[in-house]
């Protein structure tokens, strides 16, 4: 199949630089999400992928072939690059029926008659609109002319698949039921897929692996659930999650290398970071409360409940610094009572105060907050 | 930009993907063949005033042909004839463009406000009668006053008038300023009203309302509110509207050649005629000129206020109408009696004119079908058959048609691709520059636009042949000045085609032909459809554009026409003009039909 390699891209409009000497290699097969806030150029890196923007320097192979390379002067133009993408809108073609639209590649492609029948007929059934091929775009719902949109990128067989938030128009209930079927299309043809979203739902419950993205650069290329645990800087981990981590930012007590305060709380990290100021990361879930007075932890007062369902969110005070964390849905704390926090030590990450990059600890002991 | 900062050869490579797409290619060609067509005919005719002619030895002896002098501009501005040729046609211009606008903008002001927004009854069938006279030929209307007010002292049959009357009217009511004033503002009313009447849609109602709840009173409101809001449109539309009246050729002639009353768009085509066409191109060039200025004014007026009055938010737009209560009939009679007495009024004028044997008597025993069906009797109007059995008629008639398709046609299309690469190249400066030159006819008066093209093409110019008295120089023109409408109406319909609908073809490995063929042809086809109709009725009216240029071999219906009211036989003149006026109106109607006419439009909006 195709494995894609991107080299030192560059892309900037004007005074503005869109991709910042941008490298990735993306695995035959792989499902690869792009991931980060609007204006973070995922959907450029997309775009030049595609070939529908022309970067400034860098270079970029798809399978066998040098798709782009500003050294040797190479531009293939989109329509030879053998990929197929879906847009944000669709961009179902408005004056041709769900079956034109689809066959427009194939025509392109001058596939003879009965072959390009069969195929359509076969893509059309697999994306359940075989009853509707005589519509136009207009007259289906949205989820419909997302299907079809999804039969013209599968049509055609290639074996790349481009995704520019191709789910952000649909409903949240429509939106799950495709996350799955998008899913299974691309495990059936096994094309290389890269998807862009600014939903991390949907980068982490699809991807093999994550890329996020801030200001033309990339932050972390992970696996989802690395992502989660293990955000490598403070970007990432204020960005990813819901409700978002809790950063605090500490300074070393004097004389002590394992222990952190900011006058309203401390925190023992067990081992040494090696710097003076840190930011700690903690999930909202790796929170323990206790109304236990004779638990670890420190004395917090509880500012706000939050019920959602499943689970219930419980804003916490002391002093400045404010806390958010996450329990089941059958709590029984109030606004107003104090209660013992600890944090779970295996999964509290530590930053460096001043780069925002994660500190590794050298083992991963487990130790008594503080 | 940031090319600066690119290496060396990813300049060069970009360079090289730029000489081979299609697209540039197009942009380059179109930009060539543009400048060509509107930029170099007016520094054509400019050079032409101030170079000495062949002509030009039996005016002056100081003439050596092709050398440059200041003589014509001289003559125009400080010689002896200054006065008559250049500043009394200057001061009748101005006058009777600006009491033509003042009129024009009052009936188009009131009329728009009680369509828009009053519950008068009938306004749909009253709207298409409004916008009539401005859809008719304008020389209709001069030649349907003719008919009422001729004056015998000129010479010809008594009018209407006169024969109801018994005595004849006063000569200024006749022929000049008057009668010239008057049916400029009706066929220019109709534009003035369209351009009000969009604004008056605009307006949110709440803001009124606003005014309604703080205690104001109907006046008081439509005083402090509705008028200061449409108040910008309203001064564009009134320069608009003179520098389309300055422009106007057929209908000062017709009314005002008879007493010698010139504006500087008949004295153009008077000196022409004289042979003296190094005058005729200064006054061109003073017509442009004025028109310059007019369009700059309208700029920068409407520029720097409609923004601040950006009235469409899109939420909670509301319009309502505002009830006339007892003044709803007598509103709505005034009304219908007004767009009978300009709209259809003049047509049954000339209806009635053109079976009359003899002119200027009216008695059922003078009626004749001569001036229609009849075959060439040597008594009758030098022998002229009737207009359908006439061949020159017969032949101007197939010209007209001819010329209106293929000028709508190749317009449209051109103007669909610069409308094109204008949208989708917007950061290419080449681009704009292409959108700006195509918008430049607009700027011209079309008789001085004529003038330009006499002198362009006389010549044969290296591989380009002298054009003078064929068909195609007709074809060239009109395509030009159709292309600022046309280029318009394209940018219109390119916005609305999204570009990942045309990245999604460019994906499935289309080029360019084909994706400009089969997404934004099909796409853009309604708009463009409709522009051609627009285009196809506006060639088929125009009459000072084409004018100059036309030869016995490429007679159309207009200038055949026009051509027989100067002879003055006024009821073949009436007949033909009555064709065009039928034809126009059946292209008006299927443009209605199409459902993106500008009525249409305009109820979309109120709706």
């Amino acid at each position: 199949m195709a494995k894609i390699t991107v080299r030192n891209l560059t892309k900037r409009y004007g005074s503005a630089t869109a991709l910042n000497n941008v490298s990735l290699e993306i695995e035959s097969g792989e499902f690869l999400v792009l991931l980060g806030p609007s204006g973070c150029g995922k959907t450029t890196l997309l775009r030049c992928l595609a070939g529908l923007e022309t970067p400034d320097e860098g270079e970029i192979i798809i399978g066998d072939h040098v798709v782009f390379s500003s050294k040797n002067n190479t531009m293939v133009p989109p329509g030879k690059r053998n990929l197929g993408m879906v847009f944000q809108s669709y961009a179902l073609w408005p004056h041709m029926s769900v079956r034109d639209n689809v066959k427009f590649g194939l025509d392109v492609l001058k596939t003879p008659k009965g072959v390009a029948d069969e195929r359509l007929d076969q893509v059309l059934d697999d994306v359940g609109l075989a009853h509707l091929d005589g519509r136009y775009p207009s007259e289906l719902s949205g989820g419909q002319q997302q299907r079809v949109a999804l039969a013209r990128l599968l049509a055609t067989q290639p074996p790349v698949f481009l995704m520019d938030e191709p789910l952000s128009n649909l409903d949240a209930r429509l939106r799950m039921d495709m996350r799955v079927e998008l899913k299974r299309f691309q495990s059936d043809t096994g094309a290389t897929t890269v998807y862009v979203t600014h939903d991390q739902t949907e980068a982490m419950t699809m991807s093999t692996r994550v890329v996020v993205m801030k200001d033309g650069e990339i932050q972390q290329i992970s696996p989802p659930d690395q992502l989660y645990r293990q955000p490598e800087n403070t970007f990432v981990a204020d960005f990813i999650g819901m409700p978002r981590i809790n950063l605090v930012e500490l300074n070393a007590e004097d004389g002590r290398a394992t222990s952190f305060s900011n006058g309203d709380i401390r925190v023992e990290t067990g081992w040494a970071p090696g710097v003076q100021k840190v930011i700690i990361g903690a999930r909202p879930e790796d929170i323990t409360l206790s109304t236990d007075s004779g638990a670890p932890g420190e004395d917090y007062q509880i500012s706000a409940v939050l019920p959602n369902g499943p689970e219930t969110i419980i804003q916490l005070t002391k002093g400045q610094t404010v806390m958010i964390a996450r329990v089941g849905h059958d709590t029984e704390f109030a606004t107003g009572q104090t209660v013992k926090l600890s944090f779970k030590r295996q999964s509290l990450n530590i930053y460096n105060a001043k780069t925002g990059a994660l500190v590794t600890p050298p083992d991963m002991g487990v130790a008594k907050a503080g | 930009m940031s090319d600066i900062s690119v290496p060396a050869h990813g300049l060069r490579s970009r360079l090289h993907r730029s000489a081979t797409d299609p697209v540039n290619i197009l942009m380059l060609l179109l930009l060539a063949v543009l400048a060509y067509l509107v930029l170099w005919p007016f520094i054509q005719l400019t050079i032409e005033t101030l170079t000495w002619s062949q002509g030009d030895r039996r005016l002056s002896r100081d003439a050596v042909p092709g050398e440059f002098t200041w003589f014509h501009w001289l003559q125009a501005t400080t010689g002896p004839l200054s006065t008559k040729v250049l500043y009394g046609p200057l001061i009748n211009t101005m006058i009777t463009g600006i009491v033509s606008t003042i009129l024009a903008l009052l009936a188009g002001g009131v009329l728009a406000w009680c369509v828009v927004r009053s519950d008068m009854p009938g306004k749909r069938w009253l709207q298409p009668i409004l916008t009539l006279p401005y859809i008719l030929p304008s020389f209709a209307i001069a030649l349907a006053w003719e008919t009422v007010f001729r004056s015998p002292k000129v010479g010809g049959q008594p009018g209407l008038f006169e024969a109801l009357l018994g005595t004849a009217p006063p000569e200024w009511l006749s022929y000049g300023a008057v009668p010239i004033s008057i049916t400029l503002a009706i066929h220019y009313f109709p534009f003035a009203y369209l351009l009000v009447a969009g604004a008056l849609a605009t307006i949110d109602s709440q803001m009124e309302e606003g005014a309604l709840i703080s205690g104001a009173g109907r006046l008081m409101i439509l005083r402090r509110i509705t008028f200061p809001v449409v108040a910008p449109a309203f001064a564009a539309a009134f320069i608009l509207t003179f520098g389309k009246t300055i422009g106007q050729f057929a209908l000062p002639f017709l009314l005002g050649a008879p007493t010698q009353y010139h504006t500087v768009a008949t004295m153009v085509y008077a000196n022409l005629a004289l042979g003296l066409d190094s005058m005729a191109f200064v006054l061109a060039i003073v017509l442009i000129a004025m028109s310059l200025v007019a369009i700059w004014f309208s700029n920068r007026f409407v520029g720097k206020k409609s923004r601040r009055f950006e009235t469409i938010s899109g939420k909670g737009f509301r319009s309502r109408t505002i009830a006339l209560g007892a003044w709803r009939w007598p509103v709505f009679t005034a009304v219908a009696m007004f767009s009978f007495t300009v709209g259809i009024l003049p047509l049954i004028l000339l209806g009635v004119q053109s079976v009359m044997l003899i002119d200027g008597f009216y008695g059922l025993e003078n009626l004749t079908s001569h001036f229609w069906f009849g075959t060439s009797n040597p008594e009758i109007a030098f022998g002229e058959p009737g207009v359908l059995h006439n061949d020159i008629i017969l032949g101007a008639t197939w010209n007209t048609l001819k010329l209106a398709f293929i000028s709508a046609v190749i317009a449209s299309v051109v103007g669909l691709v610069i409308a094109y690469i204008s949208v989708r190249r917007a950061d290419n400066p080449l681009a704009r520059a292409l959108d700006q030159i195509s918008f430049i006819p607009f700027l011209f008066p079309t008789i001085a636009f004529g003038a330009m093209y006499l002198t362009l093409f006389a010549e044969p110019v290296g591989p380009i042949p002298a054009l003078y008295g064929t068909f195609t120089l007709l074809v060239l023109i009109s395509v030009v000045s159709r292309l600022p409408y046309s280029v318009k109406t394209g940018v219109t319909a390119v916005t609305q085609i999204g570009k990942e609908l045309e990245e999604a073809a460019e994906l499935a490995g289309a080029g360019w032909g084909m994706r400009f063929r089969r997404i934004i042809m099909p796409l853009a086809s309604s708009g463009v459809l409709s522009g051609m109709m627009v285009s196809f009725v506006g060639v088929m009216r125009e009459l000072s554009l084409i004018i100059l240029l036309i030869t016995p071999s490429t007679r159309v219906l207009m200038t055949v026409g026009f051509g027989y009211a100067e002879e003055g036989l006024s009821q073949l003149s009436n007949a033909l003009v009555l064709i065009v006026a039928v034809l126009t109106i059946i292209g008006e109607l299927i443009l209605m039909w199409i459902g993106k006419g500008k009525m249409a439009r305009l109820r979309d909006k109120q709706s």
